[in-house]
C-alpha cells in the first residue's frame, strides 16, 4: 500500500517544467492579444497596428498589406512575447499579485510607444497619437501584462504550495 | 453549534419528564406535537411524537404492538428490555439526556419515555412531506437521467450515492442554525479531494452562527464565500445527481442543504457556469460546437449592446466595409436611452413571465410581442434596430446555462452601455478592462474566478474550449489540487 502510493505521487508531476509552460503562456498571450490588437487597429479604436511594430517597419513588400503579413506578424508577436515572458519570469515571477502584472504591462506599454518609439520609423510620436489610442493601447497592454504575469506568478506560487503540500 | 454543557438527563420519574417536555416545548400549546401514554405492566410508558413528520399509521402499529406486552409478557422488572424488543423497526436508539429527546422529537422521530427508566427509546421513523425526484426544470436534457435532487437530503446524498457506490465517498452531516437545526451534508471522495479544502469548507459552515438558514443553499453560500457582493456566482449550483457526481470525480466538494433540492459545488470559476450536461450527451465534435456557439451568445450578451452603441455614437470608428451599421431612422430619443429603456423593459417582461400564472402567459406573451414592440417602433419611441440588438443580446443571456451568471453579465452589460453612453470609446476599453480585471481578481475559495483563462493553463483551457472525449482526458483539473490525479490509466503507447 505505501509504496502504490508513492507511485501515485511520483506520477503527479508536470509533463513540462515550469519555464516552458511559463514561455508556452507568452507565446499564446502574444497570438491572442496581438490578434486583439489588430481587431482594434481594425476599428479604428487604436492607429497603431501591432503589424506596424513587428512587420511594416522593416517590410513594405506589398504581401504585408494582405493576410498573409498578419500572419506573420501575429506569429512574430508570439515569439516576441516568448520573450517578454521569459523577462517576466526571470523578475518577478516571485510576485503573487495581480497587480504586478498590470504594472509589467504599464511598463511594457511605455518601452514601446516613448523609450524605443525612435526605432520604428512609421509609428508616429507620443504626443502626435490620439488621446484614444494611448487609452487603448494602455487598456490592451495591462491585459496583456496581467494574462502574462498573473498566470506565471500563479503557476509558480501554485507549484511551490504542491511541493511545499508533498 | 457545540455547547450543552450542562444537559439535563433524562429522569426516571416519567412525571417528571412529563413537567420538562410541557415547559421546553410547549407541549399543550403546539397542536402538532403528539403524546400518548399507555400503561404496561403497571409501569407508565409514554409516547411523543411530531404528527406531519411521522406516520400515523406507524405510530398505530408502534402503540399497538406495545399494548400487547401486556398480554404476553409478565415481568414487569424487565420492561425496558422486553420494550427494546418489541420495537421491531430499523433504527431505535437510546439517549440519556433531555436535549437529545427534544431534538430528535422536533426532527420527526418517535420518543418512548418507561417510567423507572433513566434513558428513552428513539425511534427512526420519520417521513418528511416532500416530491419524488424530478428532472430539474433548469437543467433539462434530451437524452441521459431524469432524476433530480429533492428537498430531502437523504434522498439527495442516496442518489449521489447510487451513482458513485465508493467505499471513499464520505457524506459528513454537519447541523446549521440554533433554532433551525438544518441538516448541511459536506460530500467529497476522501482520496482525491484536498484535505486543505475540505477543511475549510467544514470549518466554514461550523462557524456559523445563526438562528436559522431557512433560506438554505443560498444562504450558506454566503456564509461560505469571501466577496458577499459580488454579482457573479462564485458557487456553482446543480439539481442534476450526475453533474453533481462528475463534479465529485474531479475532485471538488459539494455540500448539500436539507430542504434545497440545490447542491453547491465548491469551488468554481467562471467557466464552470459556462457548462452544460447536454454537451456531455453529445457526440464530442458537436458538443464543442455546442459551447462554442455558447461562447459567442454569451460575449455577445456582453458586449453586443456596448459596441453598437458606440458605432452609432461615434460612426468614424467603422472601417468602410462596415459603415452600413448604425441606424436609418434614429428615433425621436437618444440611442443610448433607447437601449437603456429598452434593457429595463425587457427586465419588466422577464420578471413578469416568472410571476404570471399559466393562464395568463400567452396574453402577457402578445402584449410583449405585439404592443410594446411593435407599437413602440410605429410611435417612434423606438429605431428598429434598437429592438433588434436588445433582442439578440437578450436572447444571448438565456442561452448562458447558469441563471446566475447571466444576471451579472446583464448587470455588466448595463454599466457598460452607460459607461458607453456617458465617456464613448473611453467608458468602452477602460469598463471591459475594469471588468476582466475584476474577474480575475475574483477567487472563489482561493480559487482564481477565470481559471484557466487568466491565469493560463492550456492544458485545462483546451477542455474548456474542446468538449474532449472521456477516454483521452485521464486526468483531474489542477484547480482543485486532487490528491490522486488520475482518472484512468494512462495509456502505455
Amino acid at each position: 500500500m505505501q509504496e502504490e502510493k508513492k507511485l501515485e505521487q511520483n506520477k503527479r508531476e508536470e509533463p513540462m517544467s515550469l519555464l516552458s509552460r511559463s514561455l508556452l503562456t507568452g507565446f499564446i498571450g502574444g497570438l491572442l492579444f496581438g490578434s486583439l490588437g489588430m481587431v482594434m487597429y481594425y476599428f479604428n479604436f487604436s492607429e497603431v497596428s501591432p503589424k506596424s511594430y513587428v512587420l511594416r517597419s522593416w517590410v513594405t513588400e506589398e504581401w504585408t498589406e494582405k493576410w498573409l503579413g498578419n500572419i506573420i506578424a501575429i506569429l512574430l508577436l508570439g515569439i516576441l512575447s516568448v520573450l517578454i515572458a521569459m523577462c517576466y519570469y526571470g523578475l518577478l515571477r516571485k510576485i503573487y499579485s495581480l497587480w504586478a502584472g498590470v504594472l509589467f504591462g504599464i511598463i511594457l506599454w511605455g518601452l514601446c510607444f516613448y523609450l524605443f518609439q525612435p526605432i520604428f520609423p512609421n509609428i508616429p510620436e507620443l504626443s502626435q497619437l490620439t488621446n484614444h489610442t494611448i487609452v487603448s493601447t494602455i487598456c490592451l497592454f495591462v491585459i496583456y501584462g496581467s494574462f502574462v504575469g498573473y498566470s506565471i506568478s500563479y503557476d509558480y506560487y501554485d507549484t511551490k504550495m504542491r511541493e511545499a503540500n508533498g | 453549534m457545540k455547547r450543552r454543557d450542562n444537559k439535563i438527563a433524562v429522569s426516571s420519574n416519567i412525571m417528571d419528564n412529563q413537567t420538562y417536555m410541557k415547559k421546553r416545548i410547549g407541549l399543550d400549546v403546539s397542536f402538532d406535537l403528539g403524546f400518548r401514554e399507555i400503561t404496561l405492566l403497571r409501569k407508565k410508558v409514554q409516547l411523543y411524537y411530531v404528527t406531519g413528520l411521522c406516520d400515523s399509521v406507524i405510530i398505530q402499529e408502534i402503540l399497538e404492538t406495545l399494548i400487547q406486552i401486556n398480554d404476553n409478557e409478565a415481568n414487569s422488572k424487565k420492561l425496558k428490555e422486553i420494550v427494546n424488543n418489541r420495537l421491531v423497526h430499523q433504527q431505535v436508539e437510546e439517549v440519556e439526556t433531555m436535549d437529545e429527546v427534544v431534538d430528535n422529537l422536533l426532527s420527526g422521530l418517535i420518543i418512548v419515555f418507561v417510567n423507572g427508566e433513566k434513558i428513552a427509546f428513539v425511534i427512526d421513523v420519520r417521513n418528511y412531506p416532500g416530491r419524488t425526484p424530478e428532472e430539474p426544470d433548469t437543467e433539462r436534457v434530451i437524452r441521459g437521467s431524469r432524476d433530480g435532487y429533492t428537498e430531502n437530503i437523504v434522498e439527495s446524498t442516496a442518489l449521489t450515492r447510487r451513482r458513485i457506490r465508493d467505499a471513499r465517498l464520505r457524506n459528513e452531516m454537519l447541523k446549521v442554525g440554533e433554532r433551525s437545526k438544518t441538516d448541511v451534508c459536506v460530500t467529497y471522495l476522501e482520496d482525491v479531494a484536498d484535505d486543505g479544502l475540505v477543511k475549510t469548507i467544514k470549518d466554514k459552515i461550523e462557524k456559523i452562527e445563526v438562528d436559522g438558514i431557512t433560506m438554505a443553499d443560498k444562504t450558506l453560500e454566503e456564509f461560505i464565500i469571501d466577496r458577499k457582493w459580488s454579482p457573479y456566482p462564485l458557487v456553482r449550483y446543480t439539481e442534476r445527481p450526475d453533474v453533481a457526481a462528475s463534479h465529485l470525480l474531479e475532485g471538488h466538494v459539494i455540500v448539500f442543504v436539507d430542504t434545497s433540492p440545490s447542491a453547491i459545488i465548491l469551488p468554481t470559476t467562471f467557466f464552470h457556469h459556462m457548462q452544460h450536461a447536454e454537451e456531455y450527451r453529445e457526440a464530442p465534435l458537436t458538443g464543442t460546437f455546442i459551447r462554442l456557439i455558447r461562447f459567442i451568445a454569451v460575449f455577445i450578451s456582453l458586449y453586443l449592446l456596448p459596441v453598437w452603441l458606440l458605432f452609432v455614437i461615434e460612426p468614424t470608428f467603422l472601417p468602410k466595409e462596415l459603415a452600413f451599421i448604425g441606424p436609418n431612422d434614429e428615433g425621436n430619443i437618444p440611442i443610448t436611452y433607447q437601449i437603456i429603456l429598452g434593457i429595463i423593459g425587457l427586465e419588466f417582461l422577464r420578471m413578469a413571465a416568472i410571476h404570471t400564472p399559466t393562464p395568463l402567459a400567452t396574453a402577457m406573451g402578445l402584449i410583449a410581442a405585439v404592443l410594446i414592440g411593435q407599437i413602440a417602433i410605429d410611435v417612434g419611441m423606438f429605431g428598429p434596430e434598437v429592438i433588434l440588438y436588445i433582442s439578440v443580446s437578450a436572447i444571448g443571456s438565456y442561452v448562458t446555462p447558469s441563471y446566475e451568471l447571466s444576471v451579472a453579465n446583464k448587470l455588466i452589460n448595463l454599466g457598460l452601455v452607460l459607461a458607453v453612453g456617458f465617456f464613448g470609446v473611453y467608458g468602452l476599453t477602460i469598463g471591459v478592462l475594469s471588468h476582466l480585471l475584476f474577474l480575475i481578481h475574483l477567487r472563489s475559495i482561493k480559487t482564481p474566478y477565470l481559471w484557466p483563462f487568466i491565469p493560463f493553463n492550456p492544458r485545462a483551457m483546451l477542455q474548456i474550449i474542446f468538449r474532449v472525449p472521456k477516454p483521452y482526458s485521464n486526468s483531474r483539473p489542477s484547480i482543485v489540487h486532487p490528491k490522486n490525479n488520475y482518472s484512468q490509466p494512462i495509456k502505455k503507447s
